[in-house]
């Protein structure tokens, strides 16, 4: 089968609860913000449509949730993902410091066929709270961190302001792109499958 | 039936997911070539995968996630057809013909999506008619993932708030329904499967029903996040809605989850706004669920809400949040008559945590959470579950830490009656996680009623409590505890010395009657504190307001001397000793010549009774001497009675060398440089000529005993004592007498043999030297002597 263009983009933003993925979806994809906190349940997305070397691709953006207990179906959404996106909270140690485990996670559920370089980006988010002044988290420290995983883009943004929100979604965009990451190459044998499909079927008749 | 073993489930998987990927193939294939027809059919027969029994929710989900990505490019394909002019009507009348349910219901809703995008029909219509539909699957799993199917695809194609499907005909309220619809279904088929298949298969279904949660509680997200559920929407309907459902349902699972839910998927202010209403459906709950847990978490978001939120607690005073919580706290208690205490405990204490974040300043909402734990507790006797204990203690700290001063902690009245439900030990570890909070605070307790008041907390700790048989408390643990009540004392202080008194008596009181056990470790400081306190009184007579003082120095040693004499002689007699012998000082300065004789004589009671061992004796006498040494207030009858004794002692010691070095020391006793009534030649000549003679004894000893040596250092040591008096000008000492002793260290002929004392005598004579060469009077003397 001729390669086809792909047209849909598959990214997943991951994180600690809390540290504002769900407000980055919405800023990007509605130039929305609620200072409310409402927690993310299960894995949701959202869609949208970029631009891009003058073609369009839908981006589809998969917010999940930060608490462990939302998460009780397990992460089958993450196949097939052509980003990922990390995010973190600038003003707190904690969240950087699980960016390793959600990573991991990450990696060993999606079982990219090219791991070392599947394209993941970095997000530091909520620059904007108390002026920076209860950043505990360096930029430095997060560049280091980057640098360590293989040169991760890496954006500081503020969701509450849109700081950055679009540019870091371009680069996520360019770089699930970019990903290489093939659909499953499928290759049928030469079974009629409307007849085997039905032999095999035994769930009710529903 | 689903597979026995996690292999079959694995190899039912795979061949769900083979047969699939085929199905996907010709489906892709049939959409390459525009083919709507071959397109219906393969993904048709691609979903029928989907009606398998043999999954658990987890591979099922596989399954389905590979569905919902096919889907995808589905749609797109029939968006694209309905560009190129196939109508959408009909194309939603197509799908429909699909053999069997599931796939043809999956379908309906690919093409109802295609369908509002194109806005042909009000939204409202055709997702009405979408989960009317659904009702066709009753097999809990596959209708629950059809229904977030639903969910999922119509996400943003709801008629909400500035939504680009809102219209006349479409409104939040359309979109609020239809997810409230939507979420009823799918909360029925849920609890559903609790009913369905045998009872012994009960703990699996429950593992398998909460790994499918988040599929109904995300519905609860989608009304969340939609911009038209504004507080009058949520309040009026929405929250009422959902909570029917949850309390009709009565279901545990479902309605802890849910519950859970709520709380965490809606805003903070919402909840606030709403209290009465969340609250209200608690008591309502099977008695079975874990409310502490769903309420404890709900008074967590809400602390921190208001911690983040300085500007939103005059809504938590206007809602009377606080004591809406506190009510809704006793009835869900009275209601879950089976509340084990410790969930009892822990809503109070997060209860606590709430007021003291929200309400810092409302001192008497926390003493009112006290007020009603106690309430719970009572009745009870002591709680013997080891997690509600420990959760007792955190409740008990929570106001020590908010406040980091315990004396807040102190006003709260019904602190203490809380205490008196822990058990002893976990009294003791409140009283030190008590007295650790004042230290590390630095908290001075000022006055003797708040003295009293601590006592009473950490009673456990200055009490020996009733223990029972074969309890023992460890001797480390013990010892630490008693130092840490003895850090305790310093902190405890008031610049007033009426008040002052008012405290140390406090404390005496409390540890006369705690057992003896605790005296050694407590007594001292508290010496040292009355000490502290006599050091400051004004002078006699120095009272300028004349105001007769009620606290004098002859008071204070009274109170003294009772806490030493409480003290136990055993097994430590020395320490009540040392003790006197420091007030004896501190009455020398005070000028008070009884007082300090009464000291002394308590002291060489304790010498002369207990102080048995040699090595003791020899270290207290040496006290005893340094001290009456220093001593100015005694008159000449007394002081000599002292003395007298003391050289007694000294004579009486175990060892020659001990007793050689003890009486020459009492020579000092008899010539105070500074003190021109004791300055005693004859009897300085008969304590050294007494020590030289106990010298000369210990030489013959040791020249019998052979290889024993030292006597030779023993008279350098006397030499050296002689050339101090001889400096004085002390007539008795005469130029003869420290020539001849001179003499005689060197004829000893173990000098040689003994290096430290050679190098002694060597340093004595360069000494002696030096003050030759220094001249002047002393230099004269110096210079009589003939080496
Ligand atoms: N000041 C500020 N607040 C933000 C920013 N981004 C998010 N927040 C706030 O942080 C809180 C959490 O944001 P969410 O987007 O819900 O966090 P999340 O990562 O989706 O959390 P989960 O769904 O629980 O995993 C909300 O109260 C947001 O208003 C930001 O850039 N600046
Ligand atoms: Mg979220």
């Amino acid at each position: 089968m001729p390669s086809r263009r792909r047209t849909l983009l598959k990214v997943i933003i991951l994180g600690d609860s809390g540290v504002g993925k769900t407000s980055l979806m919405n800023q990007y994809v509605n130039k929305k913000f609620s200072n409310q906190y409402k927690a993310t349940i299960g894995a949701d997305f959202l869609t949208k449509e970029v631009q891009f070397e003058d073609r369009l691709f839908t981006l589809q953006i998969w917010d999940t949730a930060g608490q462990e207990r939302f998460q009780s179906l397990g992460v089958a959404f993450y196949r097939g993902a052509d980003c990922c996106v990390l995010v973190y909270d600038v003003n707190s140690m904690k969240s950087f410091d699980n960016l390793n485990n959600w990573r991991e996670e990450f990696l060993i559920q999606a079982s990219p066929s090219d791991p070392e370089n599947f394209p993941f980006v970095l997000i530091g988010n909520k620059v904007d709270v108390d002026g920076g002044n209860s950043r505990v988290v360096s930029e430095k420290k997060a560049k280091a961190w980057c640098a360590s995983k293989g040169n991760i883009p890496y954006f500081e943004t503020s969701a509450k302001e849109g700081t950055n929100v679009e540019e870091a979604f371009q680069c996520i965009a360019k770089n699930a792109l970019k990903s290489g990451e093939e659909e499953e190459l499928y290759l049928p044998d030469t079974i009629d499958v409307g007849t085997s499909n039905q032999q095999r079927s035994t769930g009710c008749e529903c | 039936m689903i597979a026995d073993g996690a292999e079959d489930e694995e190899k039912w998987l795979a061949a769900g997911a083979a047969a699939f990927k085929q199905n996907a193939y010709y489906m892709q294939r049939a959409i390459d070539s525009n083919n709507l027809k071959d397109a219906l059919k393969y993904s048709a027969q691609m979903l029928s995968e989907l009606r398998t029994s043999k999954l658990s929710p987890h591979k099922y989900y596989d399954l389905y996630m590979r569905a919902f990505d096919e889907l995808r490019k589905l749609e797109i394909f029939f968006m694209e057809e309905t560009r190129r002019g196939c109508s959408v009507i009909e194309l939603y009348e197509l799908v429909q013909h699909a053999g069997n349910i599931l796939p043809r219901l999956y379908l309906l809703c690919t093409a109802g999506s295609v369908y509002i995008k194109t806005k042909e029909a009000p939204a409202k219509e055709i997702l009405k008619d979408l989960v009317e539909m659904c009702r066709g699957i009753q097999h809990p799993l596959r209708g629950l993932f059809l229904r977030s199917y639903l969910a999922q695809i119509s996400r943003d194609k709801l008629p909400d708030i500035g939504s680009e499907y809102e219209g006349d005909a479409d409104t939040v309220n359309d979109a609020v329904e239809f997810v409230l619809l939507n979420f009823t279904e799918m909360n029925k088929l849920w609890v559903r499967m609790q009913h369905q298949g045998p009872a012994r298969e009960k703990e699996r279904r429950e593992k398998e029903r909460s790994e499918l949660r988040d599929l109904v509680g995300k519905n609860l997200h989608v009304l969340s996040q939609l911009e038209g559920v504004d507080l009058d929407m949520y309040r009026d309907t929405v929250l009422p809605r959902v909570l029917e459902q949850i309390v009709n349902c009565r279901d545990e699972i479902a309605q802890y989850y849910l519950m859970d839910c709520i709380i965490q998927v809606f805003p903070d202010e919402y909840h606030l706004q709403t209290l009465d209403v969340l609250l209200g459906a608690c008591p309502q709950l099977q008695p079975s669920v874990d409310i502490m847990t769903v309420l404890s978490r709900l008074m967590e978001r809400l602390s921190s809400y208001a911690a983040l939120n300085a500007e939103v607690l005059p809504y938590f005073l206007q809602v009377e949040a606080f004591s809406k919580l506190n009510n809704a706290i006793g009835k869900v208690i009275e209601a879950q008559e089976d509340m084990p205490i410790l969930s009892a405990v822990t809503l109070y204490s997060s209860l606590l945590k709430f007021t003291l974040h929200v309400h810092p300043d409302r001192l008497d909402y926390a003493d009112q959470v006290l007020g009603s734990c106690i309430k719970q507790l009572s009745g009870k006797g002591k709680i013997d579950d080891i997690r509600a204990t420990k959760e007792l203690v955190t409740l008990l700290s929570a106001p020590l830490e908010k406040y980091n001063d315990v004396v807040t902690a102190l006003k709260l009245t019904n602190y203490p009656l809380v205490m008196e439900f822990l058990d002893n030990e976990t009294k003791r570890i409140m009283a030190t996680v008590i007295i650790r909070s004042i230290m590390k605070n630095k908290t001075i307790i000022t006055t003797a009623e708040k003295v009293e008041a601590l006592l009473e907390l950490i009673k456990g700790l200055i009490n020996d409590l009733d223990e029972p048989q074969g309890l023992e408390v460890d001797e480390d643990d013990f010892e630490e505890e008693q130092n840490s009540v003895a850090r305790l004392i310093h902190m405890l202080y008031n610049d007033d010395s009426e008040e002052m008194f008012k405290i140390i008596s406090v404390l005496k009181n409390h540890f006369l009657t705690g057992g003896p056990k605790r005296l050694k470790f407590t007594v001292p400081p508290l010496v040292v504190s009355a000490l502290k306190l006599i050091r400051r009184l004004p002078v006699e007579g120095d009272n300028p307001f004349g105001k007769e003082a009620s606290v004098s120095a002859t008071k204070i040693f009274q109170f003294l001397n009772q806490i030493i004499e409480a003290l136990p002689n055993a097994p430590s007699p020395d320490l009540a000793f040392r003790l006197y012998l420091q007030c004896a000082e501190a009455a020398n300065k005070c000028d008070e010549e009884p007082i300090a004789y009464e000291f002394f004589t308590q002291a060489y009671i304790l010498y002369e009774e207990e102080i048995s061992d040699s090595k003791a004796q020899v270290t207290a006498l040496q006290l005893i001497i340094g001290t009456l040494q220093r001593m100015r207030v005694f008159g000449v009858e007394n002081r000599d009675t002292l003395t007298h004794k003391a050289t007694g002692y000294s004579a009486k010691l175990l060892k020659k060398p001990d007793q050689c070095r003890a009486v020459y020391a009492c020579s000092h006793l008899f010539w105070l440089e500074d003190h021109d009534t004791i300055q005693d030649g004859e009897r300085v000549l008969l304590c050294l000529k007494r020590a030289l003679k106990i010298a000369n004894s210990a030489q013959q000893m040791s020249g019998t005993a052979r290889g024993s040596t030292g006597s030779v250092t023993l008279f350098i040591e006397m030499l050296n004592k002689y050339l101090y008096f001889y400096e004085k000008g002390i007539p008795q000492i005469t130029v003869e007498s420290v020539e001849s002793l001179i003499q005689l260290v060197k004829n000893e002929e173990s000098l040689t043999s003994e290096p430290s004392a050679e190098s002694f005598f060597a340093s004595t004579l360069r000494f002696m030297e030096l003050k030759k060469e220094k001249g002047g009077a002393i230099g004269d003397r110096y210079e009589e002597i003939k080496l």
